[in-house]
């Protein structure tokens, strides 16, 4: 801070600033500087703006809102020593806050005439200490006589000139001595009012403050605090303690409280590595259980709701699938989605799905360390507030996971803040198993005691969710963690850090009698793989249990194993003997394996007489037939029965037709015969038929056109519905119901009145459709130009 | 890295490597909480259930003792949800309590408020229930105290039963152990169970459950009720109780079909307790009949339905069952905990065998080929006809021949499912066959005929798969099933377990037709045993041939 010359304005203190201060104050006030701002001048202007101070504010802890509390409390002018006697705070943390304000530019000037932005006033003033309004302030809601009075009261020389008069009180009302006397000369129940008034920093409410007491005369409370100015009237009907006042009753302290100690963590004692061990655990979780889920939505994928979320049902299966709660598999499903791995695509049929993303590909291949880094960053760097998921939001709706309105801007940097109170704790020591969470929450909550209310629960769902991620295990970051938190290039080193916690691959299996085989930990890739192909996984963890049944064996075999690889493939796999039930199950799959085979043709041969079809088969001019012997008597052939049956006559054989039931279809000269074209109507009869078209059209018309005239209602008629909207409407639903015939008057295009008879069929959305008896179809009509409606006569 | 044997799965399941050397520690320290599904060769797999959890804290274990040990053995880490689930299942067990209230008689206590609202608001507890006693008191009419116990454990919030019981009708009971003794197993269920109050004691066939029974009515020195499967059954206890014990025939009483006796030990058949007249239980007053001190549950694995109902109504007596297996073919292991009582005692087949009270087994599955005609027969036949066909085709019956030949002078049993096909191989070798028509008295005849040696080859339908007692057999050739049932299975092994006077390892031969639903349903009832660690040889009946 400069100690020299102390600037006249805000800019002036910016033109002073060395380049370094002015780029840690825009590197802190990020939004100050977009646009650029053009000079020293349009910076002040935008510091001290409402909206820029509020963001500034909002990321101040208890300490600095305090200083800048007092600021305000002390006029919003004061010098460092001011501040260092009136905060409950040690001298130098003050020193330090008012230096990391002063550097925000939320307080300007020198050490001994600082000053905090205007604006500050308004945002902050007094709510940290909850002091009330000055007395100067206050009394200029007094008139001159009651000044006068209050002055003469408390012993002091009445000028008669109301301003000095004010300025004398005030400054009577600062004294702490002379306070303290006053208070001395309450009763027991004054006093103890005013302690109330004074802790809570809340107006007394009274049936009338404007009367005019004297301090002989007072005997009520409220009256001997009134006539001592130990309260003074804010309104009609409130008194409130004035901030003068309040100051001294706290023994010339803005607080009762201490503001520069942040609550302490309730920890307990853990050992590290047993934190490192079990943080490692959830992470390998954390990686093989999105890697189970997106390699399951690979083929299964989830559909996509329409307002981008993942269904409540998919939710649950997806909990059931990795065998967690809903709140745990939502976060899987959302850090995979944060790390790119998971989006919406479309599936074959069209339809948009939760899909693996080609990233997912790449981060397979990864080692698990890896993999968990990329997981463990993305969720870190999330503006999403993942506990929300599963919640009511305001409208009693669920809150559904993967949706899109579940970011908030803060909610990244809560989560550092947050964990890096955990980082903070020395090795050893955890947060304690029920009162931990809850006092992290207090700590984050003085770190950052401003908006938004939802910061608390955002403290607890980030331990939790550190938790089922591996970042923090029992209670205490894990080393790993710490890394990720910390270092540069996190994901690397975050990486290496896990990597040797993590269980080594394994490169055997232990098969048993009982058909099942058990991987006794994670397998290499390629052995878990080609394990997968002839077993089925019956539960998964550390270890993985692999049960063999006929059809997984099968599966093998479809996918071109021979017997003898899939024994060599078990022996060398498994660590002990390949038990016998093993062996023969394998056998037993093995000879019924392909016992029956399958293959597509389009017509087959079929001979008592061996030779004549090998023969067939043999001879070249049947080489375009591409026939295949598939038994010594039966030959297929991908030729259509049709092309088949005139070529094997040309070869000079003479075959038959079977039908399916195997009897033989006789052949029958075939003949061709042509389908009789549809004959169209003469000119003469069209002409006809439109000419009776057209006259009965216009017989209808007419017949209508009088009806119509028929049916105006005249001066006498009843049911006649018109003139207001709600009306006509009420008399075509009427129709409608009833299925009866209408007489309607109803503006045109062209503006001019018309009537029709219609049976009305519905009405909705201000149309009404109705069968037109004059145009002898349905026509529709815009309810709002119908004028009137009639029943039909 | 942890290098233990254990490693903890997230479905709940736990792998324990048997090669591991620290896997013995570790399989004791786990015993008490999980449940042994599976013990193969190499990996035994236990599996945490909330019965287990409860299971483990009626036996006085806490939450932090069983994640500690979790923890300690658990090669990798255990995944934490598992952590939480296991903490908060086990925090159910207890937060209910039924006790005894001077002046309300019994109440149903809870410490923790809202639990006690949750379950009173439960439609089906609710008029169990009577008046409120006082904020965490509720009356419980005494006839529902069965009946709340399960309900509640439905609920999810298992209670815990200091309700007591009632002493019974004291009658002096001691056992007599000249020439035996009480081997420590049996004696450890004994006391285990006798300190739980109630409960199930789990030992293999052959184990000596009986004696657990006389030890435990020991114990009690009061008026017993003996549940048993069948008449047959009945009787071995009554031999066996006058052997093992200072009672005397004349304080031994059945009732079965044929006797209704009822003395101070009374031992009752399931199917006469079933039995309905005009759809009214008939024999109902015999659990009023006296003042039972202990009702004792025999093979409580197939405890039927309706005896549950009753057994709701006798919550004031102390219960002891005895199974060789929790796994019930219908699901019903609550009520088994909630009515009869948690597991009190528990010890694997292996083990117990390895101490030499059971012999060792060799399991072998023959395989038979359909020959040409029957397979063509078979694939053209109607679902539900071919399982009878792959069963009774007349290859077993060779084969049957083949092994009674192979293991002449050695007692064997041939075991089947169907009748004809019992008849026919008893008519080929020349043996009797007992099956259900056969009279008591002569089926009687016939089993002390083979205990005592003068006969060793004995035909038997499925009327011998339990409590008969057959020490003497060595061989046992299954010809057919009851389709999958797992514990039938273990039951006709069972028939083998008791130990040979010689140490000889028992033969168990399953006969089953290749590419079958004989042999898929083989399979399915082989598992259970395979998952004992009783693995199956597989041989071809071809081979067999040569080999004789």
């Amino acid at each position: 801070m400069a100690e020299s010359s102390a600037p006249r304005t805000l800019a002036d203190q910016f033109r002073a600033w060395s380049d370094d201060e002015l780029a840690r104050l825009l590197s802190a006030r990020p939004d100050l500087s977009a646009p650029a701002p053009q000079d020293s001048t349009q910076l002040a202007s935008r510091a001290s703006t409402r909206a820029s101070v509020l963001r500034a504010v909002d990321q101040l802890d208890v300490l600095s809102l305090a200083v800048l509390d007092a600021v305000v409390a002390l006029g919003g002018r004061c010098s460092l020593a001011d501040l260092r006697a009136h905060l409950h705070a040690d001298p130098d943390a003050v020193g330090r806050a008012v230096d990391a304000l002063h550097a925000l530019a939320l307080v300007w000037g020198s050490r001994d005439d600082l000053r905090s932005v205007s604006v500050v006033a308004d945002v902050v003033g007094t709510t940290v200490s909850g002091l009330g309004p000055g007395a100067e302030q206050l009394l200029t809601a007094y008139g001159p006589a009651r000044v006068a009075g209050l002055a003469r009261d408390l012993g002091l020389e009445v000028t008669g000139d109301r301003h000095s008069d004010i300025e004398a009180i005030t400054r009577h009302l600062t004294d702490r001595e002379a306070v303290e006397a006053l208070v001395a000369e309450l009763d027991e129940r004054a006093r103890a009012i005013l302690d109330h008034l004074e802790r809570d920093g809340v107006p007394g409410t009274v049936e009338s403050a404007e009367r005019t007491v004297t301090r002989a005369s007072a005997e009520s409370p409220v009256d001997q605090l009134l006539a001592r100015g130990l309260v003074i009237t804010r309104d009609r009907t409130h008194v409130v303690v004035p901030r003068e006042v309040g100051i001294c009753l706290r023994g010339g302290l803005t607080t009762r409280r201490r503001v520069d100690e942040p609550p302490a963590l309730a920890t307990s004692g853990r050992d590290p590595s047993l934190v490192d061990r079990a943080a490692a655990g959830a992470a390998f979780d954390l990686v093989r259980h999105v890697d189970l889920l997106l390699d399951h939505w690979g083929s299964h994928p989830p559909s996509a709701l329409r307002t981008g979320g993942l269904g409540v049902r998919d939710l649950r299966a997806t909990a059931e699938l990795l065998h967690v709660d809903e709140r745990a598999a939502a976060l899987h499903v959302e850090v995979a989605a944060a790390a790119g791995l998971l989006a919406v695509g479309e599936t074959e049929e069209h339809d948009a799905a939760w899909l693996p993303t080609d990233t997912f590909d790449v981060w397979s291949s990864g080692t698990t360390a890896e993999r968990w880094a990329t997981l463990a960053t993305a969720w870190l760097e999330s503006p999403r507030l993942m506990g929300l998921v599963g919640t009511r939001d305001e409208s009693r709706r669920t809150v559904n996971a993967l949706v899109a309105d579940l970011e908030r801007g803060w909610v990244a940097e809560t989560r550092r803040t947050a964990l890096r109170a955990l980082a903070e704790l020395p090795p050893g020591e955890v947060l304690a198993a029920a009162t931990g969470v809850p006092s992290l929450v207090d700590r984050v909550r003085w770190l950052v005691p401003r908006r938004p209310p939802q910061r608390a629960e955002a403290v607890a769902w980030t331990t939790e969710e550190a938790a089922l991620l591996g970042v923090v295990a029992l209670g205490g970051l894990s080393t790993h963690g710490r890394v990720l938190l910390e270092g540069a290039d996190p994901r690397r080193v975050a990486a290496s850090a896990l990597a040797p916690l993590l269980p080594e691959p394994v490169d055997h299996i232990l098969i048993q009698a009982d058909l099942t085989a058990v991987a006794p930990g994670p397998l290499e890739h390629d052995l878990a793989h080609k394990l997968a192909m002839m077993a089925d996984i019956e539960s998964r963890g550390g270890a993985t249990v692999y049960r063999f049944t006929g059809t997984s064996v099968r599966r093998a075999f479809d996918s071109g194993w021979s017997s003898a690889e899939v024994h060599g493939f078990l022996a060398a796999s498994s660590r002990t003997p390949v038990p016998q039930p093993l062996v023969y199950l394998v056998d037993d799959v093995a000879r019924r394996f392909g016992t029956v085979r399958v293959g597509a043709a389009s017509s087959f041969l079929r001979s008592d007489d061996e030779s004549a079809l090998a023969e067939l088969c043999h001879s070249p001019r049947a080489t375009g037939l591409r026939l295949r012997q598939i038994a010594p008597t039966v030959v297929v052939s991908d030729v259509p029965v049709d092309v088949l049956l005139p070529r094997l006559r040309e070869l000079g054989l003479a075959p038959v037709v079977e039908a399916p039931d195997g009897t033989v279809r006789l052949a029958r000269k075939d003949s061709h015969r042509a389908r009789r074209p549809r004959q169209r109507p003469g000119v003469a009869e069209l002409d006809a038929a439109r000419l009776t078209a057209r006259v009965a059209a216009t017989v209808g018309a007419v017949r209508a056109g009088d009806r119509a005239v028929a049916s105006r209602p005249t001066a006498g008629t009843t049911g006649v519905a018109g003139g207001t909207p709600t009306a006509t409407l009420a008399a075509l639903r009427e129709a409608v119901e009833a299925r009866s015939t209408v007489w309607i008057s109803y503006v045109d295009n062209h503006g001019s009145s018309v009537e029709r008879v219609v049976d009305p069929v519905r009405v909705e959305a201000g149309w009404l459709a109705a069968f037109d008896h004059r145009a002898d179809d349905v026509r529709s009509f815009a309810v709002h130009r119908i004028t009137r409606v009639a029943p039909a006569s | 890295m942890n290098d233990g044997p254990l490693i903890v799965q997230s479905d709940k399941t736990l792998l324990l490597e048997i090669d591991h050397a620290r896997a013995q520690d570790c399989r004791k320290a786990i015993a008490p909480f999980a449940e042994l599904e599976r013990s193969p060769e190499h990996v035994h797999t236990y599996r945490l259930t909330p019965l287990g959890l409860w299971n483990a804290r009626a036996a006085g274990h806490d939450a932090e003792q069983v994640i500690d040990t979790l923890l300690a053995y658990s090669r990798y880490s255990v995944p934490h949800a598992l952590l939480v689930d296991i903490a908060e299942t086990m925090a159910r067990y207890g937060r209910l309590r039924l006790e005894k209230h001077p002046s309300h008689g019994l109440v149903l206590v809870s410490t923790d408020r809202p639990v006690l609202e949750e379950v009173l608001r439960a439609k089906k507890v609710k008029p169990m229930l009577g008046e409120r006693v006082d904020e965490a008191t509720v009356a419980v009419h005494p006839s529902e105290r069965g009946n709340l116990k399960q309900a509640l454990l439905k609920l999810g919030w298992p209670a815990e039963d200091f309700a007591g019981y009632v002493d019974g009708e004291a009658h002096a009971i001691d056992l007599s152990e000249d020439g035996w003794q009480l081997r420590s197993y049996q004696h450890d269920a004994a006391e285990s169970f006798w300190h739980g109050g109630s409960g199930v004691v789990v030992l293999p066939c052959g184990a000596g459950k009986t004696i657990v029974g006389a030890a435990a009515m020991a114990h009690a020195e009061a008026t017993t009720l003996i549940l048993v499967t069948n008449t047959v059954s009945a009787r071995q206890w009554k031999e066996e109780l006058l052997r093992r014990t200072s009672l005397t025939e004349d304080e031994i009483g059945e009732y079965s079909g044929t006797k209704k006796e009822i003395r101070p030990v009374t031992i009752a058949t399931y199917q006469v307790m079933t039995t309905r007249r005009k759809g009214v239980y008939a024999h109902l007053e015999l659990f009023d009949a006296k003042d039972w001190g202990l009702v004792i549950y025999d093979e409580v694995h197939l405890l039927p339905a309706p005896i549950f109902r009753m057994t709701a109504d006798l919550q004031a007596r102390r219960r002891l069952g005895l199974t060789a297996t929790l796994v019930r073919e219908d699901g019903r292991e609550g009520d088994v905990f909630s009515l009869i009582g948690p597991k009190r005692y528990d010890a694997p087949w292996k083990d117990i065998e390895s101490q030499g009270w059971i012999a060792p087994a060799d399991c072998v599955e023959v395989r038979v080929t359909l020959p040409e005609g029957q397979r063509f027969a078979y694939a053209t036949a109607e679902p539900d006809e071919r399982y009878r066909m792959a069963s009774c085709t007349h290859v077993k019956t060779e084969v049957v021949e083949q092994l009674v030949t192979k293991h002449k002078g050695e007692p064997t049993l041939v075991i089947g499912q169907y009748i004809d096909q019992l008849d026919e191989i008893a008519e080929r070798l020349g043996a009797p066959v007992i099956k259900g028509e056969t009279k008591v008295a002569e089926r009687e005849r016939l089993f002390n005929a083979f205990r005592a040696g003068e006969i060793d080859l004995l035909v038997v339908s499925k009327v011998a798969n339990f409590s008969i007692d057959l020490p003497s057999a060595a061989v046992a050739i299954q010809v057919s099933g009851s389709f999958g049932s797992r514990q039938e299975e273990a039951q006709r092994l069972g028939r083998l377990l008791r130990p040979k006077k010689d140490g000889r390892s028992a033969r168990f031969y399953a006969i089953v037709a290749r590419d079958t639903v004989d042999a898929d349903f083989a399979q399915h009832r082989q598992r259970f045993l395979a998952e004992q660690g009783y693995a199956y040889r597989i041989m071809d009946a071809d081979d067999l041939a040569a080999e004789a």
